[in-house]
C-alpha cells in the first residue's frame, strides 16, 4: 500500500486535474449512492408515503399545498426528486459495475483461452466476437433482454429486470476485453518463462491462470473504466428506451424518460437534474478512464 | 595539427525525473580528427549512445543537453543541429529492420535522401542511388525492392548506402553490426572501413565489442557512467590500458586463445552504478583494486590526455 | 560414458501452402529442415559447446534435447531414457524433467515478472515435490541464492530490481532448484555486458564443479567457448559439420566453414 501512495502513479495522479476532479465526482457519486438510505430525506419507492398533491412541484419552492420544500423538485406522482435520483444512482452504478464484472470476467477468461490454447477454439472464439462486434451492443443488449422477457413468466418480470439488464449489457461489453487479452497472451506465451513454467511440468491452466494472467492484466483496469462509462449509458439507454429498469425500481434512465413527458410542459427539473447525474457521471468515469489509459501506457522503457 | 572535424566540449546530458537530474552524460570532451575511425566503446548504460544522439541533437526531452559546445568545421552546432543532420553528420542505428522504412522501395528511400541534401534532377538522383547500392555490394537492379526481401546484413549495407548518399564528413555509427552474424558482422565492418578511408569520412564507432574496436578503429574512447575513463590509439588502450577500468575489461574479454582454456576469466567485481546512485569522486572507485583515498573523494581529470585516474599522477609526479 | 546422446536428430518445419492453395498452383510441399541429423554424445560432468550462426539450428537443439520440441526423426537422449517419448507415464516425464533443466538467453523474459523471485524459485521445488513445508522451502530458496551470489532478502523483491547479470544468476539459480544433472545453457550470456559476461560465466564453472553438472552450452560466439567447453561442435545450416576439442578447432581446424567462422571472429589485438 505504502509503495503505492510513492510510486510514480499517485504522484502523476495527484498532479493531474482532469484525473483528481473527475475521480473526486464519481467517488462523491458512489458515495452518495451507498448512503442512499441516510441522505435522502424520503424513501421515494414507498407507494404509500407518497403525496399526490406534492406533485410538480418545482425547486427549493414550498408547495402550494403542503408546503414542503424539495430540493431539486417532484414528479408528477410527488416523489422527491433528489431522493429519487440518490436512489436511482444506486441502481445504474450497482448495474453499471456488475455489468462490467460479468464482462471482464467472460472477456479475460475467453481471451485466454483463445491466445494460449489457439488452433480452432482461438478461431470459434474471435469469430464469435467478430459477429458480436458488428451489432451495435445496445442492440444486442435490447435484444437478449427481450429473449429473456419472454422466457420468464410474467410475474417474475419485474423483480428479474436488475439481473437481466445486467446480463444482457455484460454479454454486450466482453469482446474488447477478450481481444487485448488474447493479444497480450500471444506475445507473452512467447516468452522465456513460460517455458521455464513447462520445463518444470505445469499444466495448460496452471500456466494460464497463474502466469499469463497477471502479465496480461494491465489494459484490463483500462477498458473496464471506459467500459463501466459505457454500461452506465447502455443502461439508461435501456430504461430510457422503457426495456429496462421499471417504473417501481427507476435508474437515472427511467427517470430521465419520465422527465422528457414533462420537459414540454414546463416541469424542467424533472428531466434536467437526473439527466445532468447521469452525464456528471458517465463524463467523470469516462474522463478518468482515458486519463488512466494514457498513464499506464507502455511509456516506460 | 589539423583542426578537428568534431570537437565535444564538456558536454552533459540530464535527465530530469523527480528523483532529481540524472546526468546520462557528464561532463564529457572528445576530438574526432578528419578521416579517422573513433571507437566509443562502453557497457550498457555508460552514456555512449546519449553521447552520439547529443551530437545529432536528438535527445528527446525530458533529456536535454545541459551543458557544454558541439563545435564541426570550426562552427557551433549544439544550438540548431538540424541542419547539419542527415547532410554533414549521418547516422547508422543498430537495427536495420526499423531504420528502414518497410513501406518504401529502397530506391525511393535513397533517391529522397539524396534530393534532400543535394540539387540534381530525379535521373541524376536515381543514377546516384545505384552507383551507391554497387558500393555497398548490392545489385543495382534491386533499388525497386522492399526493405523485408533482403537479409539482415544486406539491409545493413543498404543503411550504409543511405547514410553514405548525401556524402557526409562524419558517420555516427550506433552498434551497426551488434544485431548480425559473426561472419556478416565482419563484412560489414570491412565494408565501413574501405568506403570511409576511401572518401576520407570520419566515423564515430559506438559499441560494446572490444573485438570490433580492435579490428576497426584508429583511436578509442572508453566510457564509464556517462565520463570518458580512456582515450587514445587503439593499440595502447587496448596493449597498455592506463585506467584500471579498461584493464578489467580487456583482462575479462573472452579470447580465442586455446593456453586460458579452462581458467577462469578474470572478472571486475561489482556492477556499474545507476545513474541515481554514482559514487563520488571517481565514478570506478568502488570496484577499483589499486584505489586509493583520493579517489573516493575527488574526480579525477583526463590526465596526460590518456586516463582520468588518479594513479596516472602519482607516476607522473615520481618521475 | 556418454551421458548426453543425440542420434540422427532431426527437425522439419512444413512451410507449404494451404491444400487448397497447393491444389490450385501445383505446388508441392514445402519443408525448412531446421536441424539435419545431427548426432554427438556428451559425458557426463562436461561441457559440449554448440556453435553456429543464426539459422544453424542451435536453439532448436536445445529445444529438443529439453523437451520443448518433438523431434522428426531421431532421438536425442539423457542417460539413455529418452524425454520426447510420447508413451511415458507423467510419473516418469515429472521425474524426467526434474534432471534436466535450462538456462535461457534473455535475462528480461526468462522471469514472470509479476512473481516475487523467491516465489520463482521456490515453484520448482513445489512442482517437482522435492520438499514439504513452507519453512523448508524458503530455507532452501536462501540457499540457492547464495550459491549463485546474492542474498537472500532478495527473495522478496521482484525481478525488475535487478541487473541483467543479477536476473541471469536467478535463472541458474531456478534452473538449480530441482537439483538437475544436466542444464542446457540456451547461450545465457549473449545479452550480457563483457564483465558481466564474465562473472556469468565463472558462477557456471564453478557450479558445475560443486554440483558435478553437465552442460550442453549453445552459443554463437567462439571466443565464449574458447574458456568453457571440453568439446565443441560446428553447426551449419542445421548441420554438424566438424567437432573436435577447442584446442585442435582453433589451432588445426578441417572445414571451410569453421575457418571462416575463426577469421571472421572479431580478435582482441
Amino acid at each position: 500500500m505504502k509503495r503505492f501512495f510513492a510510486s510514480d502513479f499517485f504522484y502523476d495522479f495527484v498532479r493531474s486535474p482532469v484525473a483528481l476532479v473527475s475521480f473526486l465526482i464519481v467517488l462523491f457519486l458512489i458515495l452518495s449512492a451507498v448512503f442512499a438510505g441516510v441522505i435522502a430525506p424520503t424513501n421515494p419507492f414507498d407507494a404509500a408515503s407518497l403525496n399526490l398533491m406534492n406533485g410538480f412541484t418545482p425547486p427549493m419552492e414550498p408547495n402550494l399545498f403542503t408546503g414542503d420544500v424539495f430540493w431539486m423538485g417532484t414528479d408528477d406522482q410527488g416523489r422527491d426528486l433528489f431522493s429519487a435520483i440518490l436512489y436511482g444512482l444506486r441502481i445504474s452504478l450497482f448495474v453499471g459495475a456488475m455489468a462490467v464484472a460479468l464482462a471482464t470476467v467472460m472477456g479475460v477468461l475467453l481471451g485466454l483461452i483463445a491466445g494460449y490454447m489457439g488452433g480452432w477454439l482461438d478461431n470459434l472464439i474471435m469469430r464469435f466476437a467478430d459477429i458480436q462486434m458488428t451489432f451495435p451492443s445496445i442492440l444486442i443488449a435490447m435484444l437478449i433482454f427481450g429473449v429473456a422477457r419472454g422466457i420468464l413468466p410474467p410475474e417474475l418480470r419485474d423483480e428479474m429486470a436488475i439481473t437481466v439488464l445486467i446480463v444482457s449489457i455484460g454479454l454486450s461489453e466482453w469482446v474488447p476485453f477478450a481481444r487485448t487479452v488474447r493479444e497480450s497472451t500471444l506475445v507473452e506465451k512467447e516468452k522465456e518463462y513460460i517455458a521455464a513454467a513447462r520445463l518444470i511440468g505445469l499444466n495448460r491452466w496452471q500456466i494460464m491462470i497463474r502466469h499469463i494472467l497477471p502479465n496480461v492484466l494491465n489494459p484490463v483496469l483500462v477498458i473496464a473504466t471506459i467500459t463501466l462509462a459505457l454500461a452506465i449509458i447502455a443502461e439508461a439507454t435501456l430504461s430510457f428506451l422503457g426495456v429496462g429498469a421499471p417504473r417501481t425500481e427507476p435508474s437515472l434512465g427511467t427517470l430521465i424518460r419520465v422527465g422528457q413527458d414533462f420537459l414540454f410542459s414546463g416541469e424542467w427539473w424533472i428531466l434536467l437534474f437526473p439527466a445532468s447525474t447521469l452525464l456528471a457521471l458517465a463524463l467523470s468515469v469516462n474522463l478518468f478512464g482515458d486519463w488512466l489509459r494514457d498513464k499506464l501506457n507502455p511509456r516506460l522503457k | 595539427m589539423t583542426q578537428p572535424l568534431l570537437e565535444v566540449k564538456n558536454i552533459s546530458v540530464e535527465f530530469k525525473t523527480r528523483r532529481g537530474a540524472l546526468k546520462a552524460v557528464d561532463d564529457l570532451s572528445i576530438d574526432v580528427q578528419p578521416g579517422e575511425i573513433l571507437g566509443l566503446v562502453g557497457e550498457s548504460g555508460a552514456g555512449k549512445s546519449m553521447m552520439g544522439a547529443a551530437i545529432l541533437g536528438l535527445i528527446d526531452p525530458p533529456g536535454r543537453l545541459s551543458k557544454g559546445e558541439i563545435w564541426f568545421k570550426g562552427q557551433r552546432i549544439d544550438q540548431n543541429p538540424e541542419t547539419l543532420r542527415g547532410c554533414e553528420i549521418s547516422m547508422i542505428f543498430q537495427d536495420p529492420l526499423v531504420s528502414l522504412n518497410p513501406l518504401k522501395k529502397i530506391g525511393d528511400q535513397l533517391v529522397e535522401t539524396i534530393l534532400r541534401h543535394k540539387k540534381m534532377s530525379r535521373a541524376q538522383a536515381i543514377d546516384r542511388a545505384r552507383k551507391g547500392l554497387i558500393e555497398v555490394g548490392i545489385d543495382p537492379e534491386r533499388l525497386n525492392a522492399y526493405p523485408h526481401t533482403f537479409s539482415g546484413g544486406m539491409r545493413q549495407r543498404v543503411v550504409i548506402a543511405l547514410a553514405l548518399a548525401p556524402e557526409p564528413s562524419l558517420i555516427i555509427a550506433d552498434e551497426p553490426t551488434t544485431a548480425l552474424d559473426v561472419s556478416v558482422q565482419a563484412q560489414i565492418l570491412e565494408l565501413l572501413k574501405k568506403l570511409c578511408r576511401g572518401r576520407g569520412t570520419s566515423i564515430i564507432l559506438i559499441t560494446h565489442d572490444m573485438g570490433v574496436i580492435s579490428e576497426t578503429a584508429d583511436r578509442v574512447g572508453v566510457l564509464y557512467a556517462g565520463r570518458l575513463a580512456e582515450i587514445g590509439s587503439t593499440n595502447q588502450v587496448l596493449r597498455s590500458s592506463k585506467h584500471p577500468y579498461t584493464q578489467g575489461l580487456v583482462a575479462s574479454t573472452p579470447k580465442i586463445d586455446t593456453s586460458s582454456f579452462g581458467q577462469s576469466l578474470y572478472q571486475i567485481p561489482g556492477s556499474m552504478p545507476k545513474l541515481d546512485a554514482i559514487p563520488t569522486g571517481c565514478a570506478f572507485h568502488p570496484r577499483c583494486t589499486q584505489g586509493t583515498l583520493k579517489c573516493s573523494q575527488e574526480r579525477p581529470p583526463m590526465m596526460n590526455n590518456a586516463a582520468a585516474c588518479w594513479l596516472l599522477e602519482e607516476t607522473r609526479q615520481g618521475i | 560414458m556418454s551421458f548426453i546422446t543425440a542420434k540422427n536428430l532431426t527437425r522439419r518445419y512444413d512451410l507449404s501452402d494451404p491444400w487448397i492453395v497447393r491444389q490450385l498452383t501445383f505446388r508441392p510441399k514445402r519443408f525448412l529442415t531446421a536441424v539435419n541429423d545431427v548426432s554427438f554424445s556428451v559425458e557426463k560432468g562436461t561441457t559440449y559447446a554448440l556453435v553456429g550462426e543464426s539459422g544453424s539450428g542451435k536453439s532448436t537443439i536445445a529445444k529438443m534435447a529439453v523437451g520443448l520440441l518433438a523431434p522428426s526423426a531421431g532421438t536425442i537422449t539423457l542417460d539413455n531414457h529418452n524425454l520426447n517419448d510420447r508413451n511415458l507415464s507423467p510419473q516418469s516425464q515429472q521425474s524426467m524433467r526434474r534432471r534436466i533443466q535450462m538456462v535461457f538467453q534473455s535475462p528480461y523474459a526468462s522471469l514472470n515478472p509479476r512473481w516475487r523471485v523467491g516465489d520463482i524459485l521456490a515453484e520448482p521445488i513445489q512442482s517437482f515435490d522435492l520438499i514439504q513445508g513452507a519453512k523448508n522451502q524458503a530455507k532452501r530458496v536462501d540457499e540457492l541464492l547464495e550459491q549463485v551470489g546474492l542474498s537472500p532478502s532478495d527473495a522478496k523483491k521482484y525481478p525488475h530490481e535487478f541487473s541483467g547479470g543479477q536476473r541471469q544468476r536467478i535463472s541458474i539459480a531456478r534452473a538449480l532448484s530441482s537439483q538437475p544433472e544436466v542444464i542446457i545453457c540456451d547461450e545465457p550470456t549473449s545479452a550480457l555486458d563483457v564483465s558481466v559476461q564474465a562473472q556469468v560465466l565463472n558462477l557456471l564453472k564453478s557450479l558445475q564443479k560443486e554440483f558435478s553438472l553437465t552442460y550442453l552450452f549453445i552459443t554463437h560466439d567462439l571466443a565464449v567457448v574458447s574458456s568453457v567447453a571440453n568439446r565443441i561442435g560446428v553447426l551449419n545450416k542445421g548441420a554438424l559439420v566438424e567437432e573436435a576439442s577447442p584446442k585442435e578447432l582453433f589451432t588445426n581446424p578441417k572445414q571451410d566453414y569453421t575457418r571462416m567462422l575463426l577469421n571472421a571472429a572479431p580478435k582482441m589485438l
